[in-house]
């Protein structure tokens, strides 16, 4: 009796056993596709970056001896690495701020009850679909010094000619410029989808009040949306901090290194130095400085649920 | 209370501001075509010409038959490895996806976990030692290299995970007393279902990767493999101290594909690229 029990059991116990490790042998199925890439093109990639900082590996060299932290501490007195550093906090920095002004304003009036939205929508959108290549090569020529149309519309102002991409401390805001032109639209969409999350009854009862129109934004519209603002801010920055394309098409780094940003010096060091080792650490940097600025992401969006 | 009142017509400030942002924003591309059919001392004159004086289709011809320059074979093959990346990243990313919305396995969490973590690694760190693979793998120069090494996104498993969780459960159930296994409830409940969310990632990987210059400028090297952003990059640098119009016109002759396209679906895409980035929520 005792024994048919145990039996019985045992195999109930089995059952649920095989339907289990059925269900795991299906998970790994499904994820193993995915886990395979997975393993070979990000983790095995960031292991093998971390170790070859440690070597001095240029790609022309059979001998590529170990050397420690040595490329570590040529990178603190690497020039060239603090100025890239600089140039894309500052072109980060301004083109953040400059998109989210932007984006926020297009997004309010597009939002606005009009005719004419969607097509508003569609076009403010429309920038943001063209590849840095074309964006490049027409604002480089709208920016010419002597025959750009920026130029010519100031000559009306009595503003001389203006030597936007030549200039060292214009050069970072003119191709902020550029990128702002080109990249407020996904922000843009990001806002309209948090506006209309404001429920409408607000403004009503706002209205009633005798709230003004200003009065509706501030004290409605921005601070109901300040999750959204800070989600784009940060995305923001993690996105233009990596920028690359507009100086490597507009001003190939220059006058001198005054547009070299770290995306662009990395270029430089791999693929016109060969020197792989040290592109390794520089890569390395790059990426401790973004790993920390997302962890302050995750902090600060996770701590927006206030409301 | 008195209620407030503008002299303005309703709406006055909206219409004038979105006119002056709507002409910001379509002036640059509008004064690009007006100069692609100028001739190059047209181009290089004060004060600059807005309006072709007897347009000309020479820097249009020159671009499309030029022996350096194929535009024809770089919209190719951008088109190609976009959709083959799309491809993959969706084939890859929505089984994964599936396991781990919806499959109960020891180290789930862990393991979803740990794939969120590295979302925190830029990209940037794999660049060369994913080059030096595509090197010794001799995949320089094929669209493997520009498909490939970056279709494990885990943006896009997370994203579909948000959105397989929120199919509903009795779905698969009523499918499972039919007879559904683990794949029939993927490939005949979830995905269906889940038709939008797939078409938004589709269409934001899609649309990175046709515009990406990094990656396919370090592993294509030779005129017939290159894709559209390189190209303008390599047409740029040859010839706009040469014949500036060219290089206005291969601007816009390269994006009137992808701006067709815009037109025609906009509503799919603008609501693709919300959805995407609103990651899910």
């Amino acid at each position: 009796m005792s024994a048919r029990a145990n039996s019985a059991g045992n195999r109930n116990w089995r059952f649920t056993l095989t339907l289990k490790s059925r269900e795991t042998l299906a998970a790994c199925a499904f994820l193993a596709p995915f886990m395979v890439f997975f393993a070979v093109f990000v983790v095995r990639a960031v292991v093998e970056a971390v170790r070859m900082s440690f070597y001095d590996w240029h790609i022309l060299r059979p001998m590529r001896p170990y050397i420690g932290i040595e490329n570590y501490i040529e990178l603190i007195n690497d020039d060239v690495w603090w100025i890239s550093l600089q140039n894309t906090i500052v072109f980060t920095a301004l083109t953040v701020v400059g998109t989210t002004i932007v984006a926020l304003a297009a997004a309010v009036a597009v939002t606005r009850p009009i005719r004419a939205q969607s097509f508003f929508r569609v076009l403010l959108y429309m920038p943001s679909l063209l590849s840095v290549g074309a964006v490049g090569l027409i604002w480089v020529w709208l920016l010419n010094t002597q025959f750009g149309i920026i130029n010519y519309g100031l000559s009306f102002l009595g503003i001389r000619p203006v030597n936007w991409l030549g200039d060292p401390g214009l050069v970072i805001p003119s191709l902020s410029l550029t990128t702002i032109w080109w990249g407020f639209g996904f922000p843009m969409l990001i806002f309209i989808a948090g506006l209309q999350g404001i429920p409408e009854q607000l403004y009503e009862a706002a209205r009633i009040d005798g709230g003004s129109n200003r009065d509706l934004f501030f004290y409605i519209t921005l601070p109901l949306l300040r999750p959204t603002i800070l989600f784009v801010t940060v995305t923001g920055v993690i996105s233009h901090f990596q920028v690359y394309g507009q100086p490597f098409i507009m001003t190939t780094g220059g006058p001198g290194r005054s547009s070299y940003s770290l995306i662009f010096y990395l270029y430089q060091i791999a693929w016109t130095a060969f020197r792989m080792g040290y592109g390794a650490a520089v890569a390395v940097c790059i990426a401790v400085i973004m790993a920390v600025m997302t962890s302050i992401q995750f902090i600060v969006l996770s701590r927006r649920i206030e409301y | 209370m008195k209620p407030e009142r503008s002299i303005l017509p309703q709406h006055t400030v909206t219409y004038v501001f979105l006119t002056l942002l709507g002409l910001f924003v379509v002036f640059p591309m509008l004064i690009a075509i007006s100069q692609s059919f100028m001739t190059n001392q047209e181009v290089n004159r004060w004060p600059p010409q807005i309006i072709p004086v007897e347009p000309t289709l020479q820097a249009i011809n020159a671009v499309l038959t030029q022996q350096d320059l194929r535009l024809d074979l770089w919209l190719r093959n951008s088109l190609i490895a976009a959709t083959g990346y799309t491809a993959a990243v969706l084939v890859l990313c929505a089984p994964a996806a599936f396991a781990f919305a919806r499959l109960r396995f020891p180290g789930n969490n862990i393991l979803f976990g740990f794939l969120l973590v590295t979302i925190m690694i830029p990209s940037q760190v794999t660049l060369i030692p994913n080059y030096l693979l595509m090197r010794d793998l001799q995949w320089l120069d094929t669209f493997n290299a520009l498909i490939f090494p970056g279709a494990a996104n885990v943006f896009g498993v997370f994203l579909l995970r948000q959105f397989f969780m929120q199919v509903p459960r009795d779905l698969e159930e009523a499918a499972v007393l039919d007879g559904a296994g683990y794949f029939g409830r993927f490939w005949h409940v979830i995905l269906p279902l889940s038709r939008n969310a797939l078409t938004a990632l589709g269409i934001f990987v899609f649309l990175f990767h046709y515009n990406d210059l990094f990656w396919p400028f370090i592993v294509t090297n030779s005129l017939e493999t290159r894709t559209l952003p390189v190209g303008l990059a390599i047409l740029n640098s040859s010839y706009a101290g040469q014949y500036r119009p060219m290089v206005l016109s291969g601007a816009v002759l390269s994006s009137i594909p992808i701006l067709i396209v815009y037109i025609i679906f906009q509503r799919q895409i603008i609501q693709g690229i919300t959805l995407t980035g609103m990651g899910g929520r």
